[in-house]
């Protein structure tokens, strides 16, 4: 511990020097930008960055692309909030009861408990990586194929949680993600599955341009569609701080967001569109006041926003502890490594105290220059609310357009975000919920890429998730929730999902507008 | 990093100032390098290192572009088809053959076919090594082959994607020995390593940068390599020539240029890419990731990639189109 407390202490002192610092603060500030840009996420501008961080030496390289990394998850809740178009992927679930809650005139309050959030779980995550590192990565190594399908099949329970009409639109919606993401090249026999010629079609439906699409786009088209403009909203300065009431409901959140965060964004392999997922669904199922979810809870902002920021440090953990990439991002900054010639192992920490622990302060010193640098922005980006709709709105296309063709520089990713706000707008004039499409989109070629890999390892044997304790103990869990939620349907209680003010009377949308 | 963007700008300067003087003078204007596949991915570094040293021997910019999708393939048919008049180069890999014969296999309209690029100069070719894992019983290939005979489709190893370079590596092994693995493919080559860290799988086929410290830190343990040659990093590691394979692979990188660049050019490129290799900054770079530069003139690349084409599109014939088997 003392040993821990030392190595840290150089590492402030490595963090706290100006020519590192300046590049911790200009990480923290390009990533606020890059996710609050719609589309662009970390891994796109972690991407563009990365040649320029060739001419500075490792630690401060890993310094920069470390806080654009967590400096993108602060920003990708502002426009989720303020106009429900995710800033990055990992921002969708903010946008349903964030942007609920800008339409009730609390923007200020979601805005502030996002960034709070935020800052609670980057600090707290980081501390996690710092103690628990080593054991953990190597915890986080034993999730092989079959362990992954076993956790995202847990994911594909939270789809209950998601939306608040009727079940059967749900499951529809769903299985159209999961049809949608079915497109691409088939990873285990390289077939092109349903590309039609178009070259780029063979990377498969990028979730980005589908969740600006569906949310974002489909907002503007249903606005338009309003026989009278909405009013434009006049934020109040004493609206801007959130009430007793929200610090109160969003505590439990964000301290379960950090954990579920944390630990999701360790394991190989998975997105921190999941942890936000499940934060959501987690949140929702113990709410006492579950009907408000959708309809502006705080709760669904504050749990999302705080895991999204908390999978950052865990996606680092195996990559600072064991050299392995977790995902592209922690890839890149690998490279990056490589390029400055430390090689990312398992006695980087050993061989680069400098490197690791100069990393981890600067973390800290990040996530609070990122609140001090949000926090009173809040009121600057609340005021964005009183643009009219005539100039707001094409200027959010420009930027979404602009966003969505700046991830990969592709045309087809931007014809694709046209053709699904299109579907958004069909769908939800006509009551669909839109989450549970990009929940498919994102899960299933991760589901069919682990239940195959599963079935190759076994030479296709199914009893191979049950022989693997992880993955048996997560199915058996899984089969309890279900077996819990279905109960009361053959018995006499109440229907569990009207319970969970599940069973919709009016939609969200609905209901947030008026 | 000011001190190269000036440089960079004074090049431009007395790049434009060339111009007036000589109006045969190449190039004239920047000259952009593709890399088919993201920052970080090893097109991306290979490319990187080189551009910088070209700018220093042309005085003039040459400007990395990653033009990624579709494993490479929408990067070089974009090249392929270019204007052809050296301002458009392309940073290819071995994925360079094996994207056209796949394509064949599956019946596909061919993204690009191979005889649209002119080659320019070999960068590197890092021979793949073959790693298992440290606790397996395996001690040498011997070993590892005559268990394998004993226990077909049992040995499982990870890849980059079905015929990808690690999977196409492996296919060779497998088929100059007489065995048979259980083939696990992964998303990627990180993936991949992952997978053989994490105990999922029992060997890999990989470029020898990334596993190297895992062999030091003892998780990994190395039996052969595919060069012709030993590696510099693993001199002890024999290689499947020494034991008798006639197997050889290599993650290489080249410079092209679309097929019908005038000859005046494409030597002045060739010339440039030469002396770029030579540059103390460019070795300074390659050095620091572990990847040894394997220079060749347009000549000999087009011998060796003629070589390693053929080899692939064997390979990707015998896998031919994979049925799961139910």
């Amino acid at each position: 511990m003392l040993e821990t407390l030392q190595s840290l202490s150089h590492g402030f002192a490595l963090a706290l020097s100006p020519g590192v610092m300046v590049y911790a603060f200009a990480g923290c500030v390009i990533g606020t930008l890059v996710g609050m840009l719609p589309g662009v996420g970390p891994l796109a501008g972690i991407s563009l960055l990365l040649p320029a961080s060739f001419g500075l030496d490792a630690t401060t390289a890993i310094v920069l692309l470390a806080g654009i990394y967590y400096g993108a998850m602060y920003g990708g809740s502002t426009t989720s909030i303020l106009m429900r178009i995710p800033g990055e992927a990992a921002s969708v679930m903010t946008c349903i009861d964030g942007y609920a809650m800008t339409r009730k005139g609390r923007a200020g309050p979601a805005l502030a408990i996002a960034a709070i959030g935020s800052y609670i779980a980057g600090t707290a995550s980081v501390v996690g990586l710092m103690l628990l590192a080593p054991p953990l990565a190597g915890f986080a190594l034993r999730f092989g194929p079959p362990e992954f399908l076993a956790l995202l099949l847990l994911g594909l329970l939270t789809l209950a949680y998601m939306s608040g009409g009727s079940l059967p639109k749900s499951l529809a919606m769903a299985a159209l993600g999961l049809l949608l993401g079915m497109i691409g090249i088939d990873h285990m026999t390289g077939y092109f599955r349903f590309h039609y010629g178009v070259v780029e079609l063979g990377d498969g439906i990028g979730i980005v341009p589908v969740a600006v699409g569906l949310f974002g786009l489909s907002e503007i088209l249903l606005t338009a569609g309003q026989a009278e403009p909405p009013a434009v909203m006049r934020p109040r300065i004493r609206d801007l701080a959130p009430s007793r009431e929200e610090w109160r409901d969003s505590a439990g959140p964000v301290a379960r967001g950090t954990v579920l965060g944390f630990l999701i964004g360790i394991l190989p392999g998975s997105a921190h569109i999941i942890a936000s997922f499940v934060s959501y669904a987690v949140e929702r199922r113990l709410s006492r006041h579950p009907e408000r979810f959708g309809q502006g809870a705080v709760e669904g902002v504050a749990g999302p926003e705080s895991a999204n920021n908390s999978a950052t440090s865990g996606a680092l953990v195996p990559m600072l502890a064991l050299g392995v990439p977790s995902g592209p991002i922690p890839a890149v900054m690998m490279a990056a490594m490589m390029v400055h010639g430390v090689s990312p192992g398992p006695l980087l920490i050993q061989q680069q105290p400098e490197l690791f622990w100069g990393v981890i302060a600067s973390m800290y010193v990040g996530n609070l220059v990122l609140l001090i640098l949000n926090l009173p922005l809040v009121g600057l980006f609340v005021n964005l609310l009183r643009i009219p709709y005539p100039f707001l709105y094409p200027a959010i296309l420009v930027f979404s357009v602009v966003g969505v063709y700046a991830v990969n520089g592709s045309v087809v990713d931007v014809w694709i975000m046209v053709a699904t706000g299109l579907l958004g707008y069909l769908l939800r004039k006509f009551d669909f919920e839109t989450a549970p499409i990009v929940l498919g989109v994102v899960l299933a070629p991760m589901l069919e890429m682990s239940l195959r890999q599963s079935l190759a390892m076994s030479s296709g044997s199914y009893w191979i998730f049950l022989q693997r304790p992880i993955a048996a103990t997560m199915l058996f869990l899984g089969l309890g929730l279900l077996l819990l939620s279905v109960r009361p349907v053959f018995g006499k209680g109440k229907d569990w999902r009207r319970r969970l003010g599940l069973t919709g009377k009016v939609s969200s949308r609905e209901e947030g507008t008026s | 990093m000011t001190t190269r963007r000036f440089a960079l700008l004074l090049a431009l300067v007395l790049a434009v100032d060339g111009t007036a003087a000589a109006q045969e003078a190449f190039p004239t204007r920047p000259i952009n390098m593709v890399a088919p596949f993201p920052p970080g991915g090893v097109a991306d570094l290979m490319a990187r290192p080189v551009s910088a040293a070209m700018e220093k021997v042309l005085k003039s910019p040459v400007v990395v572009v990653n033009k990624v999708g579709a494993a490479g393939a929408v990067g070089m048919s974009f090249v392929a088809n270019s204007r052809p008049d050296g301002y458009t180069l392309l940073m290819a890999l071995s994925s360079i053959s094996i994207i056209p014969e796949a394509d064949k296999l599956f019946d596909r309209k061919p993204a690009y076919t191979m005889d649209q690029f002119a080659p320019i100069a070999l960068i590197s070719a890092d021979p793949t090594v073959l790693v298992v894992r440290a606790e397996k019983p395996w001690k040498n290939v011997k070993e590892f082959v005559e268990d394998a005979k004993k226990r077909p489709e049992e040995i499982s190893y990870s890849s980059s994607g079905v015929y990808g370079t690690l999977h196409m590596a492996m296919e060779m092994l497998t088929h100059a020995a007489g065995i048979r693995l259980k083939h696990v493919p992964y998303n990627g080559a990180g993936p991949a390593l992952t997978a053989i860290l994490g105990g999922h799988v029992d060997a890999l086929a990989s470029g020898p940068a990334v596993v190297l410290p895992h062999i030091k830190a003892g998780k990994l343990r190395p039996l052969a390599g595919w060069g012709a040659n030993r590696i510099a990093a693993l001199p002890d590691l024999t290689t499947f020539k020494e034991l008798g394979y006639d197997i050889e692979f290599y993650i290489w990188a080249g410079v092209f240029a679309p097929k019908d660049t005038p000859e005046p050019i494409l030597r002045k490129l060739r010339d440039t890419v030469r002396q770029a290799v030579q540059d103390a900054d460019f070795k300074a770079a390659m050095a620091k990731m572990e990847t040894p530069v394997a220079y060749m003139d347009a000549p000999e690349l087009q011998k060796f990639w003629d070589k390693d084409a053929k080899m692939l599109a064997e390979a990707i014939k015998r896998v031919g189109k994979i049925e799961e088997k139910k």
